[in-house]
């Protein structure tokens, strides 16, 4: 995968900005690579995200992953802090685990090797 | 706060939407060949005509080859992309939408079957070389053909001996497709995604450093004005029936369409918005056939020619009524462009005023995320900016409000966020 490792990068700085910015101000990433996949775990503690939001970004993370758009717009990811990608997030993403737990959002997303 | 609209609308197969494009090329096909026939037009002459032309801006097909080459051309052009993303299988996304329609709107002047081909080769060889799936890249390889002029330009310019023509546009025309990626991409970082036409912005890059090197080699490449000025009512009608059609489609799909609409008037529109999936492909479908006849009717009230570059610029809004733009976000812009146009005292009915006016929507998001007034201040901005740049790289982009767009939007978001207090 060519620059995995910077689109890795841009997907967490992208999520980073817009927890800080709409959510929270305590944030852990943990990010796991092997040869077929790579997984980001994300608690966003003490969330203030309502449930019909969270089903709502479950859903669209594990809508289907798009490769033509992360080929073309990856380096828009964590660009700005005025508006948000997380459709482009979406796009990055094969799928995704969105649940609260003890009031704190955790999320893992996968994004598989395979073309 | 990044929201997105629950929406319940019929489930649509992707063959279903495939289905839905392709009535544009179809129709296109029929109109074509009917028109033709009636007019008593010779349509492999037509599409000859069309394939010779060196096809730099303002190149109108349907002047070089009478309507119905120019519908057939488009047609082929339209149906080629499809199958493209039939045989990739392709999820019809918002963007792939506005590739569809951006291609076969610049069927109507400048693209045509043959000198695109070199750039989708380019790609296929840089698929190759990095090993990854050329369905990743189809789409920017389908926006890049705007810089299909100069695969024309140079085979049938005159600069070169015949057969060694063809050999030096193929190979320019594959080199561009071989590293249009990685620049496409590298570009958005200079517009934040404010403005919609990257493409049009790289393939401006590229196309001033491709004339710069030429100039070198004595090859002057300079903008041509070949237009048609009749008023074909038919185009217009046919174009008013398939917005129509767009629209009762996405009510068909969801038939609380109307009443929901309201809602993809929220969205800023800067890249990535993708109403096929924030608000459904109903009322994508219903906005994307608004736009169209919005756009139609904003240039006859201009007493504008719908000729060939016009019906890109409609076309091309069509398309990203899929993936950005909408009526709220678009107006400002075209009201900065208007009262330019009457503030430098530009002719309201010239087809390059109009494409201006239609095309400066490339810059929607900057009104969409910044209000009214700036997108006015853009639209003005836009104007000037346009008119200026397609000599330096003398017409070879196609997307020259894209080039022109992405600089609007490059200079203005800075100064604008240096006037903003607060986080």
């Amino acid at each position: 995968m060519r620059h995995e490792v910077k689109k890795i990068s841009r997907m967490v700085d992208e999520l980073t900005t817009l927890f800080l910015k709409e959510d929270t101000n305590e944030l852990d990433f943990k990010i796991v690579i092997t040869k077929e996949k790579c997984i980001i775990k994300i608690v966003d503690y003490h969330t203030n995200f309502d449930d019909a939001y969270i089903e709502q970004l479950s859903k669209r993370l594990n809508s289907q992953r798009q490769r033509e758009i992360e080929e073309y717009y990856w380096q828009l990811a964590g660009e700005t802090d005025e508006d948000d990608e997380i459709t482009l997030i979406c796009a990055m993403v094969d799928s995704a685990i969105v649940e609260k737990k003890d009031g704190n959002l955790v999320l893992e997303l996968t994004r598989l090797y395979t073309s | 706060m990044i929201y997105s609209n629950t929406y319940e609308e019929k489930e649509l197969q992707k063959e279903g939407k495939q289905l839905i494009l392709s009535v544009f090329p179809l129709v296109f096909m029929v109109f074509g060949i009917a028109y033709g026939l009636a007019n008593q037009e010779v349509l492999s002459e037509g599409l000859i005509a069309i394939f010779y032309s060196p096809t730099t801006l303002l190149t109108d097909f349907l002047k070089v080859g009478g309507v119905g080459a120019t519908f057939i051309n488009a047609a082929l052009v339209g149906l080629f992309n499809i199958y493209l993303l039939r045989r990739f299988e392709m999820r019809i996304n918002g963007l792939l939408i506005a590739a569809i329609f951006t291609v076969i709107g610049f069927s109507f002047f400048g693209k045509n079957i043959l000198n695109i081909l070199p750039i989708y080769l380019g790609g296929y060889l840089y698929a190759r070389w990095q090993g990854i799936a050329m369905k990743n890249i189809i789409l920017i390889i389908m926006f890049s053909t705007a810089l299909a002029p100069i695969v024309s330009e140079i085979t049938f310019g005159g600069y070169f001996d015949r057969g060694f023509n063809y050999f030096m546009g193929i190979l320019i025309g594959t080199l561009i497709g071989f590293i249009i990626v990685p620049l496409s991409s590298h570009m958005l970082k200079f517009h934040d995604g404010y403005n919609l036409y990257n493409i049009g912005f790289t393939a401006g890059i590229v196309g001033t450093v491709f004339t710069s090197l030429l100039r070198n080699f004595k090859i002057n490449i300079t903008p041509v004005n070949i237009l048609d000025t009749n008023q074909h009512i038919t185009i217009i009608v046919m174009l008013y029936l398939l917005f129509t059609y767009l629209i009762v489609m996405g009510y068909k799909i969801n038939d609380r369409g109307f009443k929901e609409y309201k809602n993809i008037l929220k969205y800023r529109g800067r890249t990535i918005t993708d109403f096929t999936e924030l608000v459904g492909y109903g009322i994508t479908f219903m906005n994307m056939g608004i736009m169209g006849i919005l756009s139609t009717s904003l240039v006859l009230s201009l007493g504008g020619i719908v000729n060939g570059p016009v019906i890109a610029g409609i076309l091309t809004i069509v398309g990203f009524g899929a993936f950005g733009k909408h009526p709220k976000n678009c107006l400002p812009i075209v009201i900065g462009v208007l009262f330019g146009g009457f503030i430098f005292g530009y002719d309201f009915t010239s087809t390059g005023f109009i494409i201006s006016v239609l095309f400066s929507t490339t810059i929607a998001p900057i009104a969409g995320s910044f209000g009214p007034i700036i997108g006015i201040l853009a639209g003005v901005l836009h104007l000037t900016l346009v008119t200026n740049v397609g000599v330096i790289h003398g017409g070879i982009n196609l997307y020259n409000n894209g080039f022109a767009g992405g600089l609007v939007a490059g200079f203005l978001i800075p100064i604008i966020d240096a006037f903003k207090k607060g986080e």
